[in-house]
């Protein structure tokens, strides 16, 4: 028996709202002063450009645009030690591009560490691994093979994944990932 | 006379205060020796990241000084991280560059352009408020208060010699997750 899937695109102010409200639960007592509620480290997702257009003028989160997800990997770590919540928004090559340092600093180095993955290329109501994209193909595999928990916002239903996903990455002291299905909505 | 990283090394320690270190490559073993118990946290096993790992320390604590101990191997790797560097703008960031123009851990192999890369010309054109360049210790020892104490972000390039040791023949060392968990504790611990 095959389920249908129920993809759909996911408006940018809900997962907006997601994030913070992950970054709420790291910081309960609320922020100091000087400090955003959180950070988000990116290398622009086209998949997910419209919450980073949202982010870019939210007084709440810090955006910080860096040249490769190597250096996000890293700099959240720098932040994470600081006790400053943190997560990076990247797309699929960008994990590609970064996995010795996911693995030196967010697993040899317990470092918590949670990425927003926007599945850039797939096809509305089809199974990853049936996508015509080897990117869109090899992100599970990948994560897998590396022992990263995961998560797949294909809906709306899905939203509270984000912070559960986020919790489990300060839980576990390691990576975790949560995987944007469709490109995100106005 | 020619610098050498265990000459850097000494004098960062005498004068880090409350700053924070982040050593890389062949300043590891030395700075392990040297100032043990010192706030820091070494940039091992993920080449190229000690520039990033110093950035997030500096924005996540803005009133402590972070000193980045670079390879210029390394930096090569991440150059990119001057630009993404500048753009953060932290002040309280010094980018020391051991230039000493070859992967000295890895066997002492030449760096692409070593004979004439300017790390310091990178540094200002990526837009770093401060960058210099310097060759001897007696320079290093009088301008190094001025530097960790400047608005930054500060680069400071020196071109130095090769290290007496490196993480291959002197390795050991807390594991990078120990260090990662201890400076945790030191920063957020009541
Ligand atoms: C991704 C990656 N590629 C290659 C290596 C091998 N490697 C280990 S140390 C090193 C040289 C480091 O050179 P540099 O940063 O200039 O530091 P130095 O040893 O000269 O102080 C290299 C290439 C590595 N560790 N990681
Ligand atoms: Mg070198």
């Amino acid at each position: 028996m095959t389920t249908e899937l129920r993809t759909e695109s996911i408006p940018a102010p809900l997962i907006v709202e997601a994030l913070k409200d992950a970054f709420r639960w790291e910081r309960p007592e609320g922020r100091p002063a000087t400090s955003p509620l959180g950070w988000v480290l990116t290398v622009p997702d086209t998949h997910q450009r419209s919450v980073l257009r949202l982010l870019t003028d939210d007084p709440d989160i810090r955006l910080l645009t860096c040249s490769t997800e190597d250096e996000a990997n890293a700099i959240a770590a720098g932040l994470s030690i600081g006790g400053e919540p943190v997560l990076m928004l990247i797309q699929h090559a960008g994990l590609y591009a970064s996995v010795n340092t996911l693995r030196g600093v967010a697993m040899d180095g317990r470092v918590p560490s949670f990425y927003l993955i926007g599945l850039l290329g797939r096809q509305p109501g089809q199974e990853l691994s049936d996508s015509r994209s080897s990117m869109v193909r090899y992100a599970e595999p990948l994560l897998e093979t590396f022992g990263v928990p995961y998560a797949r916002l294909e809906n709306a239903d899905d939203l509270p994944r984000i912070a559960e996903y986020y919790r489990l990455s300060r839980e576990q002291m390691g990576p975790t990932a949560v995987l944007v299905g469709l490109e995100t909505g106005e | 006379m020619t610098m050498t990283p265990e000459d850097v090394v000494r004098v960062v320690a005498e004068m880090q205060g409350e700053g924070i270190v982040v050593p890389t490559m062949t300043t590891v073993p030395a700075w392990r020796t040297t100032a043990p118990e010192a706030a820091s946290v070494a940039c091992v096993g993920f080449m190229g990241g000690a520039s990033s790992l110093g950035l997030g320390l500096a924005l996540a604590e803005p009133g402590r000084r972070i000193v980045v101990l670079d390879g210029d191997g390394s930096l090569l790797m991440q150059l990119g991280s001057l630009a993404t560097v500048a753009g953060a703008a932290p002040k309280n960031y010094t980018h020391v560059v051991m230039a000493n123009g070859v992967y000295h851990t890895s066997g002492s192999q030449g760096i692409p352009a070593g004979d004439r890369i300017d790390f310091e010309g990178l540094a200002r054109s990526a837009g770093y408020a401060h960058a210099e360049t310097i060759d001897n210790l007696e320079d290093f020892r009088i301008r190094w208060p001025e530097l960790l104490t400047r608005e930054g972000p500060v680069m400071v390039q020196l071109i130095t010699g090769e290290a007496e040791l490196t993480p291959m023949t002197a390795p050991g060392g807390k594991p990078f997750a120990q260090q990662v968990a201890e400076l945790r504790e030191k920063l957020q611990g009541a």
